[in-house]
């Protein structure tokens, strides 16, 4: 159980670290060209578009 | 289509899972010691309360004037209660750390000292490195709140590696709450710093991506739940060898910053003390007074 969960823990954080380093690479490398990048966990859909043109993406 | 019924459903499943979590922690009497996460949850079914609704009247009034409204609603909603969020996210790693320590009061008070400069030095660097020339006013706010986000979930997985790690000398085990809270705390950054990496790399998988978040928050929240329904062991008693580093840096920590004591060295006049301070002096010198020896016997 122990070894089991110390594994999962490992897990997320080494994933995270790396998920980390790829988005700083990739946002140094390239502009923001949608208008949001990020968006909250949910299942709720994403208002990613601006409120003045909801149709524009 | 049959994705968009499974996302659909997974909205009301979120929607009930929260609730759920918040009859957990109210029913067993949880909100003295987890406000922070019952505020979390709060906010986010409040702002799914409202923007269910407005989804639907979106959805139905596609290409008028009050689908129109209804978008604009959903969209400053969605994003104060995301900013809302974000920060009761911090609170709650803040209050989970604390209650993680309580036994050892001294690392508890240096732990939560380093954690908040930590966490203010973070987000002035995120505010700092956001900024760029030629940068518009809503995409120094999009770039601020994606590394505010990203600085949050790094600070929640360090807290989560070291519940993880740390869980038998603070006397807990994983059906403690706090272990159960702080995983689903990680779960939720993991997603949120793949997501970033994601979509930084390929903006156009956003639809898809809502499908693994419904899951990821679906799975989360019944964790909290299960870990708030179900009878939290007792935490063991803590015993520490005397000569523990562990005991020793707890005891250094406890004396830090306490007023310090001061003690006359010199210089000091005989009209500072009391009469009654004088004559006990006095005693005390003559009781000193060691009588030479005439004779040694032998």
């Amino acid at each position: 159980m122990k070894i089991i969960v110390r594994s999962l823990v490992i897990a997320l954080a080494v994933t995270g670290a790396i998920a980390t380093s790829y988005a700083n690479a990739a946002s140094s490398k390239t502009t923001v060209t949608a208008p949001v990048n990020i968006h909250k966990t949910s299942a709720m859909p994403i208002p990613g578009c601006p409120p003045s043109d909801p149709g524009s993406c | 289509m049959l994705t968009a019924h499974f996302l659909n459903s997974l909205v009301y499943v979120e929607v009930l899972f929260c609730l759920a979590a918040l009859c957990a922690i109210t029913l067993k009497k949880q909100w003295p010691e987890y406000w922070s996460l019952g505020a979390f949850l709060a906010t986010r079914f409040l702002s799914d309360i409202i923007l269910l609704p407005l989804l639907h009247i979106k959805l139905n009034h596609a290409n008028d004037s009050v689908g129109h409204s209804a978008y604009v609603a959903y969209f400053y909603i969605y994003w104060i209660s995301y900013a809302v969020e974000s920060v009761l996210a911090l609170l709650v790693v803040y209050s989970i750390f604390r209650l993680a320590m309580a036994p050892l009061k001294g690392l508890q008070q240096l732990g939560m000292l380093v954690f908040r400069w930590a966490a203010s030095i973070s987000i002035i660097v995120s505010l700092g490195s956001a900024f760029a020339p030629d940068m518009t006013r809503m995409r120094y706010l999009i770039a601020a709140i994606s590394q505010l986000q990203r600085t949050q979930s790094i600070l929640t997985l360090c807290l989560l590696v070291f519940v993880c790690f740390a869980i038998r000398p603070m006397g807990l085990n994983y059906s403690s709450r706090i272990f159960g809270v702080s995983l689903g705390l990680g779960v939720m950054a993991t997603n949120d710093l793949i997501q970033s990496a994601l979509l930084a790399l390929n903006p156009h998988i956003n639809s898809e991506y809502s499908l693994v978040n419904g899951v990821v928050i679906g799975v989360v929240l019944a964790t909290w739940t299960a870990y708030f329904a179900l009878p939290e062991p007792k935490r063991r008693l803590i015993v520490l060898p005397t000569t523990s580093p562990f005991l020793r840096w707890n005891q250094i920590s406890q004396v830090l910053g306490d007023s310090p004591g001061f003690v006359a060295v010199g210089g000091m006049p005989p009209e500072l003390l009391a009469p009654a301070e004088i004559e006990v002096m006095n005693r005390a010198s003559r009781k000193m007074v060691v009588p030479f020896p005439r004779s040694i016997s032998a």
